[in-house]
């Protein structure tokens, strides 16, 4: 297993790599770090878009306590 | 098969997590299923990690909101993805009364990115009723996987609920791929008889042998011979489909474990079958014997075999070492099947006979006196005398002297069928 690709993956998993990923060549461990990035990257979006929308489907009493919670 | 977990069924779990399609994650089959499992653990960490103050903000948020609110915006809003993840951080009981709001193909929508574990408490107040209806729409889709995360997790009513959902086909698909393998035999607890039965006969109208016997290899071993009693009670069909299951996919370390735990009447079923007689059919079955060392098993069904058949076999046997004999013998002797060993061995060649005796007279004291005994409360001294006549002339002396000292009955009666079968020198030492 690549050291470069190897690094890669360890940064997007936060972390140490699991073992057992030895057989697996530079290009796939390159293309799943990034897979991984993007899904991480497209799911803090769609949650920060969720909650804009949720707060305009609120009603108006709410949203302010609710927005408090949500952004302090 | 125990503990196996299949790498296609892990890649299309790791793909889900990511958003990825299985096919572009397919390098991953090349490794153990394990190791695919350990890095989605991380990843589902990471994902769930990576926006975990916001998810928790949310579900701290969801409180001020009325539960019909709350599944409008969960379904509008978040979608079943989001959903998935903040599940687990809500008070199971909100979260419960908040999905009796949400329709059921959402609810089946947030199943498939749902990890259970992290919602468990959620899932295991989820109503019988709800859950059944989610179990159904995840079978209209064909989402096995989702559906084996969850078993382990329901409670009994709504598991109960859920089993009476799903039809045998999909139910067998899902037991393949249930996550938390130990719980099988829990599930399998859950079925009456009639169900069991027509699961079985399922297995082999719709080709699932791979998904039963994997199935029959994580039960209980009573389970396992209720299982095999049940599939023995059906027609040859079902039974010869089995078995061309077994050799087409190389099956046999399933099938003879259950053949094993059968009822003797079942197993004599079993022996009985046409199908299993065919050599080619006896070879597979030695080779998967060698192979995991299977050895008590098929010495259990050799006796039951025809006569023909036997011989097949011992024609087998006749390729076998030393090193495979040995293992025989150790199971015998550690699975009490004495009588199984020498019925085999009698039919053997002289060769495999003689080494067999051979080992016999090298064998540990426990070894020795283990058969001995077994040989004199079986009355098969006739059968012992006929595999020491193989020794030569000093072998027979050197075990006649090892087994001199046994009890007197029992040398009297190995001297008996010593003197009828002419071997003077084993007689000679028992007495010595």
């Amino acid at each position: 297993m690549s050291q470069d690709a190897r690094r890669i993956l360890k940064r997007e998993l936060g972390g140490n790599v699991p073992g057992g990923l030895e057989e697996l060549t530079e290009a796939e461990l390159s293309g799943f770090a990034a897979t991984l990035g993007v899904a991480k990257r497209r799911q803090s979006e769609e949650l920060e878009a969720a909650v804009d929308e949720a707060l305009e489907i609120l009603p108006r009493l709410l949203r302010r306590p609710v927005r408090k919670i949500l952004f302090g | 098969m125990k503990g196996y977990l299949s790498p296609a069924v892990e890649v299309r779990r790791l793909a889900r997590l990511v958003g990825a399609q299985a096919e572009d994650l397919a390098y991953f089959e090349r490794l153990e299923g394990q190791a695919i499992r350990d890095l989605r653990d991380q990843v589902a960490v990471v994902m769930f990690d990576a926006d975990r103050q916001l998810l928790q903000r949310v579900a701290a948020a969801t409180k001020l909101i009325p539960v019909k609110l709350g599944a409008v915006i969960g379904e509008r809003a978040f979608g079943p993805l989001l959903c998935a993840r903040i599940t687990g951080l809500l008070d199971p009981s909100r979260a419960v009364e908040i999905a009796q709001h949400l329709s059921v193909t959402f609810l089946a929508d947030l199943c498939l990115h749902l990890d259970p574990r992290r919602a468990s408490r959620v899932i295991g107040e989820m109503p019988p009723a709800t859950v059944a209806a989610i179990a159904s729409e995840l079978v209209a889709g064909e989402e096995y996987i989702t559906m084996g995360g969850f078993v382990g997790h329901l409670s009994k009513a709504a598991l109960l609920a859920a089993l009476n959902a799903v039809d045998d086909e999909s139910l067998l698909r899902t037991a393949y791929v249930i996550e938390a393998k130990q719980n099988i035999g829990a599930l399998v607890a859950l079925l009456p008889d009639e169900r069991l039965d027509d699961i079985i006969a399922t297995a082999s109208s719709a080709d699932l042998w791979i998904e039963a016997l994997d199935v029959l290899g994580h039960v209980t071993e009573r389970q396992r011979g209720a299982l095999g009693d049940l599939a023995a009670g059906q027609d040859d069909e079902v039974l010869d489909s089995m078995v061309r299951a077994a050799l087409r996919n190389d099956l046999w370390s399933e099938v003879l474990p259950v053949v094993r735990a059968m009822s003797p009447k079942s197993r004599k079923r079993f022996a009985a079958l046409k199908s299993i007689q065919a050599r080619p059919v006896l070879a597979t079955i030695i080779g998967a014997a060698a192979q995991d060392s299977l050895w008590a098993e098929l010495l259990v069904l050799l006796p039951l075999l025809p006569i023909t058949a036997r011989r097949q076999v011992a024609t087998l046997a006749t390729a076998f070492n030393r090193e495979t004999l040995e293992r025989v013998i150790s199971a015998a002797y550690e699975e009490e099947l004495w009588p199984a060993l020498i019925a085999f061995a009698t039919e053997l060649d002289k060769g495999p006979r003689r080494e067999i005796a051979k080992l016999i007279d090298q064998s540990d004291t426990d070894v020795l006196q283990s058969l001995l005994s077994a040989v004199h409360d079986t009355g098969l001294e006739a059968d012992l005398v006929a595999m020491i006549r193989e020794l030569p002339a000093t072998g027979q002396r050197h075990l006649g002297t090892r087994i001199a000292a046994a009890p007197p009955e029992l040398v009297d009666a190995l001297t008996a069928a010593a003197d009828e079968a002419g071997l003077r020198p084993f007689s000679e030492a028992l007495h010595s």
